[in-house]
């Protein structure tokens, strides 16, 4: 059940004259999870929203499972989990889950929200409403979210921006399983390098804005991925690749950007 | 359109009533008593009635008035009821079919723009002597008042929520049904809070149009025989339904409700976002023109009797092709005239008043915390049922006139701009501080500004608010502009002219809105840029 995203000459520009995406080629392949690292504000959100089917291209197109974007919407297969965690805040944290059944119109099924809840660590917390949680645990909420629809692809917006560092590990070491063994194409925004490296199959290197390709770098790395992987010599190989290919991209275009 | 709720420092969410009535007793209390001396001095001018000859008045004719009360709070509770759907339904509209908002918006302040005053003695005519003028003019009275706050929150949603519902491929029905319709709900208390007082306003000013019972009526014998007790009695007891309405929704709301209602709103301006050159012509011309097909529809489905109905048609052969039009016309301008020498001055010394009111009290902190409460409540209170206070006290001159307007507009405007002025955010307050800048110095530079958006908002409102002022005095005191002129048409049986006034009247407020708001976009173009988005 597993879906490929393939962008072939995507490009964005807003407004007629702020380049967000340079014209970019990229296949997503089924079942991988692909991390998009870059700089902030480099468009690889807008390069996810786009996906996402939440945002125009303003060239080139998208097609999923060879059918546009709209088709996997309808179908409601795929699920975002935002930057921003927008839980409603009159709903409980299971309420909020339970949305995106609606939402997808899927029947909610209280076993498989409870194991979610268990996973994303909010066990105690299932009928506490957002405002009285913390900012991380408002993403953990919004990660649960995402899942409960048994999305064929997942697009996660730097989901654990505000996730403190211990929380933020124990994630990245136990959801790769579920999206494994759902067989989930997932698409993981970040600018912890750490982490996309902990999480991904495969780290696609963005240049600052407007977003180019820089590297495509595979992460051939054992699962399942334990903690203790990032003191291994391989982990830290891959680490130092992708930071000489960050730093490639500033290099890149810093002269566009002073002009 | 204003809403403004007591900041959670004034009155903290939860505690009841009691609490705030707590906080307002000393002030009310004192002003009793000095009522109740002035009262006894004056008993001999035939003014004004103390406190003790109200209660004892009230007392005295407890039936009567409570049967009075009755039948008007039933009226204005259906009116209520009925505009309140209408409000909510051209929201979900406009909601559901975003293309539909420019014509939404126009038809709504067009409606809300009709005199009253005129709009009463037609639906009279139609309805004959039933309770329905009553209510068809407290729905008219209050749909409005709920729409904007209902437009404004059903927008006031973060993008992000509306994304998540695309992002499982739903469509605007499900973000209004999952998302708008629960964030918009503190949005539609706020405004259900100003509607209630505006109800039993309206079903008042629709007895005035000749019912056969209720406050309306009473107000108007106790206006004839000059019978004082009576006329303070009546005002009060307006006054206190129209204060305990505001407040019980209030409390409901916070005993209900998971998140505050909103402090204050401060709705984009009329012209929206196409609010320049051909988009906001395209928008006049079709807001002109659903206007002119529902006034004919409405005409032709109800099948009125087209000797006082008067279509479009008939309303432009008066003005214009009629052998009468050029006297018709003439008579309008000049009761025109006569209405703004009151109208204008009314409306910016309310304006005046209540900003520069707003602004001393801010400088000292202290009595704020007094006023503001206070002021919302007062702010409640339908000032056209206490006219006839204004007209025993000030006479039936040019003075009562212009100062009954002015009090129109200044609570609204008072309100909003001390919410405005206290809204000044704290951080660039502290940065001030840090220079030790002195209140004057941050009243200047931070809170003024910070005032500009809820002042504008509030001057816009109170077009329709104080030409509904001045015709009301105009119909029951003066005698004279175009108040007077409508009554006297309606009397006469001269319909041509009672539809043409009517035209005319809404028009002119729709403009005085609309030319408030362009002067509100100029000043935010410099102070306030974020508005204009």
């Amino acid at each position: 059940m597993s879906v490929s995203v393939v962008c072939t000459g995507l490009a964005k520009t807003f407004g007629g004259s702020v380049e967000a995406v340079s014209p970019i080629d990229l296949t997503f392949a089924a079942g991988q999870t692909t991390a998009l690292v870059g700089p902030s504000g480099c468009g690889k959100s807008t390069l996810l929203r786009m996906v996402a089917g939440l945002e125009e291209p303003t060239a080139g197109e998208i097609t999923i499972d060879g059918h546009p974007p709209a088709d996997t919407l309808r179908e409601a297969a795929l699920s975002v989990a935002f930057q921003d965690p927008s839980l409603l805040p009159w709903r409980s944290v299971r309420q909020n889950i339970e949305l995106a059944c609606a939402l997808a119109r899927r029947p909610k099924n209280a076993t498989d929200i409870d194991q979610l809840i268990h996973l994303v660590g909010l066990e105690g917390f299932a009928d506490t409403r957002p405002a009285e949680l913390s900012g991380g645990m408002r993403q953990r909420a919004a990660i649960a979210r995402a899942l409960v629809t048994r999305p064929r692809l997942l697009l996660l917006d730097e989901p654990f921006g505000a996730v403190d560092e211990l929380t933020r590990k124990q994630l990245a070491s136990d959801l790769p399983g579920i999206w494994e063994a759902r067989g989930t194409t997932t698409l993981l925004v970040t600018h912890s390098v750490t982490e996309a490296v902990m999480l991904a199959d495969r780290i696609v290197v963005l240049s600052p804005r407007p977003a180019d390709i820089v590297a495509d770098i595979p992460v051939d790395l054992p699962r399942p991925r334990r903690q203790t992987l990032s003191r291994e010599p391989q982990f830290a190989r891959i680490v130092e690749r992708v930071f000489a290919a960050l730093s490639q991209g500033m290099a890149r275009n810093l002269p566009k950007a002073a002009q | 359109m204003i809403i403004a709720r007591p900041l959670r420092a004034d009155a903290p969410a939860r505690n009841g009533p009691l609490r705030g009535l707590s906080r307002l007793l000393p002030g009310p209390l004192l002003a009793l008593l000095l009522w109740e001396v002035l009262g006894r001095a004056l008993a001999d001018a035939f003014v004004l009635a103390p406190p003790s000859a109200i209660l004892v008045y009230l007392y005295e004719n407890l039936g009567l008035m409570s049967r009075a009360l009755a039948v008007t709070l039933a009226n204005a509770a259906a009116g209520f009821v009925i505009g309140n759907l209408a409000a909510i339904a051209l929201a979900v509209l406009a909601s559901v079919w975003p293309r539909s908002d420019g014509v939404v918006r126009g038809l709504a302040l067009l409606v809300f723009c009709l005199p009253l005053v005129a709009t009463g003695p037609i639906l009279r005519v139609v309805f004959g002597p039933g309770p329905w003028p009553q209510i068809v003019l407290a729905a008219l009275a209050v749909y409005y008042t709920t729409l904007i706050p209902l437009l404004v929150g059903l927008r006031a949603v973060p993008a992000g929520w509306l994304d998540l519902v695309q992002s499982y491929g739903r469509g605007r029905l499900a973000a209004l049904l999952h998302v708008r319709a629960l964030a918009a709900l503190p949005y539609l208390v706020a405004g259900l809070q100003i509607a209630a007082p505006a109800a039993f306003l309206g079903a008042m000013i629709g007895e005035f149009t000749g019912a056969e019972r209720g406050m309306g009526v009473l107000t108007l014998r106790a206006m004839r025989s000059m019978n004082v007790d009576m006329t303070w009695a009546l005002a009060t007891v307006a006054t206190f339904v129209a204060v305990l309405s505001y407040l019980a929704i209030g409390w409901l709301a916070r005993r209900f409700l998971h998140h505050e209602p909103p402090v204050i709103l401060a709705a984009p301006t009329g012209a929206g976002k196409g609010g320049r050159g051909q988009g906001a012509l395209r928008g006049l011309l079709l807001t002109g023109a659903a206007a002119l097909l529902l006034w004919w529809g409405a005409l032709a489905l109800l099948d009125l009797n087209p000797f006082f109905a008067k279509g479009p048609w008939e309303v432009f052969s008066a003005l214009v092709l009629a052998p009468d039009a050029a006297a018709t016309r003439s008579a309008l301008a000049e009761a025109l005239g006569q209405t703004a020498i009151f109208l204008v001055p009314g409306y910016l010394a309310g304006l005046a008043a209540g900003a520069l009111l707003a602004m001393l009290i801010v400088l000292v902190p202290r009595i704020a915390g007094v006023a503001m409460p206070l002021a919302i409540a007062l702010r409640s209170v339908p000032i056209i049922t206490t006219a006839p206070l204004v007209v025993l006290i000030l006479g039936r001159g040019a003075l009562g006139t212009v100062v009954l307007v002015a009090i129109m507009v200044f609570f609204p405007t008072f309100v909003a701009c001390l919410h405005g002025l206290r809204q000044a955010p704290g951080r660039i307050i502290d940065v001030l501080d840090s220079y030790a800048a002195g209140p004057v110095q941050q009243l200047i530079r931070v809170r003024i500004p910070a005032m500009l958006p809820a002042f504008f908002a509030a001057a816009r409102m109170n077009v329709p608010a104080s030409v509904l002022a001045v015709t009301v005095v105009e119909w029951l005191a003066t005698g004279n502009g175009i108040g007077s002129l409508m009554a006297l048409s309606a009397s006469l049986s001269d319909y041509d002219m009672l539809w043409s006034s009517v035209v005319l009247v809404s028009i002119l407020s729709a403009l005085g809105y609309a030319g408030v708001g362009v002067l509100e976009r100029r000043v935010f173009r410099v102070y306030a840029p974020e508005q204009l988005q």
